[in-house]
């Protein structure tokens, strides 16, 4: 990186940091919008057999301290969740930050895998459909990738677990109860290898980054390059490869979590979220509104890390 | 920010060739098996509603469970409790038809009113309503429907309104992007100097003349989206729950047999469902490579 960009980095840093800090306000907006709306409240578990808008409720409330209004309730739990309180789980008990952050790893280490996974299969065959048109091999596997694609995982994750059990004769394979410690990494490898191959993202990234590495290739500055004998892919690497792949991991990192979800519960992958399913089956809300926040905020690093990407790549984003 | 790119074919629109004979092969049989396999699930649609079906879809057969297709009076087999899978599968169509209708309403309709507010009338409401786009966008769409089920109801209506409004975005980008490269062409000066009312050029000359083909194609792939959400809900438990078979709902009773070979039951929901929603794709990404000429060359 030349020292000429860095300014213009960091100012755009300063505003997509800024940008970043009001959408992460929106997005516990949002969520303290669904549960303000939805029926039912808290204290009348409390106050079982009592109508809830009786003196009782009322006293109830000054005694617990929650505050009357909505933007009351809202600035009360913003401001714990700013000190890192989440509330407590309603099924266990335990405070939902540090269990979010205990199986959120496992949730990383699920999501990230599968991502390079795709990224391993994606991009040999997009690059080389740029570069070489449409042949014969390059649309077959085109083709493929749209049909894995289109495969819906929770289907696909039986017939590996089938394959595994009857081929390498691997048994239970459930995630963290391997047996047999030498085969471990690869009870951890299964599932990755499902969501990175089914999770619909593969032919999304072909298709884009295909598109624009393409449209770069067709570039005047490329056609210059070639004619005076330059490296054509050192040219076209910045604009038709780094940024097209940073734009879609980041657009597709909400579709991954959303498919480690199901692949979670196929694999019992002790992640997020298998306990997203878990709090929605007993409709524990301040797990999952932990769990939504968490994930947005992921959602939100990924796209402000593309932005910085683009940026140091492209000064005259900056001028924007 | 907002970038719309015209590919070549509207550059060549004045050739004279009818639109199938200037396609490409692939993007023909794209559409082809698309067209097929919405034919298809309006049919079965139509037969769910009505009650035609080969078989009763809840008369369990205790004698004749998990059975293999093609046998005798069971064209597709039967399931765990010996019920007609192919009366089932038909009938699985209902769970997700109308609800998919209903969610790409929705997000057509909002999002072109999104997009014509950001694109037509710029400035303020240009930038409120791309942050709101980056605000839907933020959320796993699985997540937020899991909240709101745990909140609300797991009711599939509900689920198919939050999958409508956070298909919002795309449609919204969409239509704003068109408006720019029409602005740029001077196309709704143009309209204007013929001094026509604003509604006018809104509705008739950016929507109907230039975003149908587009606002069609998402509409298509929108539908794919519902029909994954709703398979994949069934399939968690949250969906559409038996004896009402879903695609979903059938692949997990299935599955319980899987590990004992018995892949059929399982396996002949999930092809369904692959079928299907490759048609819908594959519909929307051939009539995107046909309609706005976007065949990455």
């Amino acid at each position: 990186m030349k020292f000429a960009a860095v300014r213009p980095v960091s100012r755009v840093l300063a505003r997509e940091l800024a940008v970043t800090a009001l959408l992460l306000l929106g997005v516990s907006a949002v969520v303290f919008a669904i549960l303000y709306l939805a029926p039912g409240d808290p204290l009348n578990v409390l106050l079982e057999g009592q109508s809830p808008r009786s003196e009782l409720a009322l006293g109830m409330r000054e005694a617990l301290g929650v505050p009357r209004t909505w933007y009351g309730q809202y600035a009360a739990w913003f401001g714990k969740m700013l000190q890192g309180n989440f509330g407590n789980s309603i099924r266990t008990g335990l405070p939902v930050l540090p269990e979010l952050a205990r199986v959120g790893v496992n949730t990383l280490y699920l999501t990230l895998g599968s991502l390079v996974l795709t990224l391993l299969i994606a991009v040999p065959i997009a690059v080389h459909t740029a570069a070489h048109g449409d042949t014969a091999g390059n649309t077959a596997a085109t083709i493929g990738a749209y049909i894995l694609s289109a495969v819906p995982v929770f289907w696909f994750g039986y017939i590996v677990v089938y394959v595994f059990i009857h081929k390498f004769g691997m048994f239970p394979l459930i995630s963290g109860t391997a047996t047999k410690q030498a085969q471990a990494w690869l009870y951890f490898l299964v599932p990755i290898f499902v969501l990175g191959t089914a999770s619909g993202t593969l032919s999304e990234v072909i298709r884009h980054l295909r598109e624009e590495l393409s449209r770069v290739l067709a570039e005047d500055y490329i056609r210059t390059a070639r004619a005076k004998g330059a490296p054509v892919w050192r040219h076209a690497f910045k604009e038709g490869f780094l940024i097209p792949v940073t734009e879609i991991v980041s657009a597709k990192i909400p579709f991954l979590l959303g498919g480690a979800v199901i692949v979670e519960q196929v694999f019992n992958w002790p992640g997020m979220g298998r306990m997203a399913w878990q709090a929605a089956q007993d409709r524990d809300y301040p797990v999952i509104m932990g769990i939504a926040l968490v994930a947005a905020a992921f959602v939100r690093l990924g796209n402000l890390l593309q932005r910085v990407v683009f940026t140091a790549v492209n000064p005259r984003a900056s001028k924007e | 920010m907002r970038s719309y790119v015209q590919g070549p074919a509207s550059v060549g629109e004045s050739s004279q060739l009818p639109l199938w004979r200037r396609a490409e092969t692939i993007d023909l049989v794209y559409v082809g098996y698309g067209l097929l396999v919405v034919a298809l699930v309006l049919a079965s649609y139509l037969l769910g509603a009505l009650g035609w079906l080969p078989h009763d879809p809840q008369a369990m057969n205790v004698g004749l469970i998990n059975a293999a297709p093609f046998t005798p009076g069971h064209l597709l087999g039967t399931d765990f409790l010996g019920r007609d899978l192919q009366a089932r599968l038909i009938l699985g169509i209902q769970a997700y038809f109308l609800p998919g209708l209903l969610a790409i309403t929705i997000s057509v309709v909002a999002g072109s009113v999104l997009g014509i507010l950001a694109g037509y009338r710029g400035g303020w409401s240009d930038t409120i309503i791309t942050y709101f786009d980056n605000l839907l966008d933020s959320f796993p769409r699985l997540v937020l429907i899991l909240l709101v089920i745990a909140s609300f109801k797991p009711d599939i209506y509900y689920v198919m309104v939050v999958v409508g409004i956070t298909g919002m975005p795309v449609i919204a980008n969409l239509i704003a992007g068109k408006i720019a490269f029409l602005r740029q062409t001077n196309f709704i000066e143009a309209a204007h100097a013929l001094g026509l009312p604003a509604h006018t050029v809104i509705l008739k000359h950016i929507l109907w003349f230039n975003c149908r083909a587009a606002l069609v194609i998402q509409a298509t792939l929108g539908m794919a989206e519902a029909i994954l959400v709703e398979t994949s809900l069934s399939y968690l438990g949250f969906g559409v729950q038996e004896p009402t078979p879903s695609w979903g709902n059938m692949v997990q009773a299935g599955a319980n047999y899987f590990l004992q070979g018995n892949f059929w039951p399982s396996t002949a929901p999930a092809l369904a469902i692959l079928a299907t929603i490759l048609g819908f794709q594959l519909l929307g990404d051939g009539l995107n490579n046909l309609l706005e000429g976007k065949r990455g060359k």
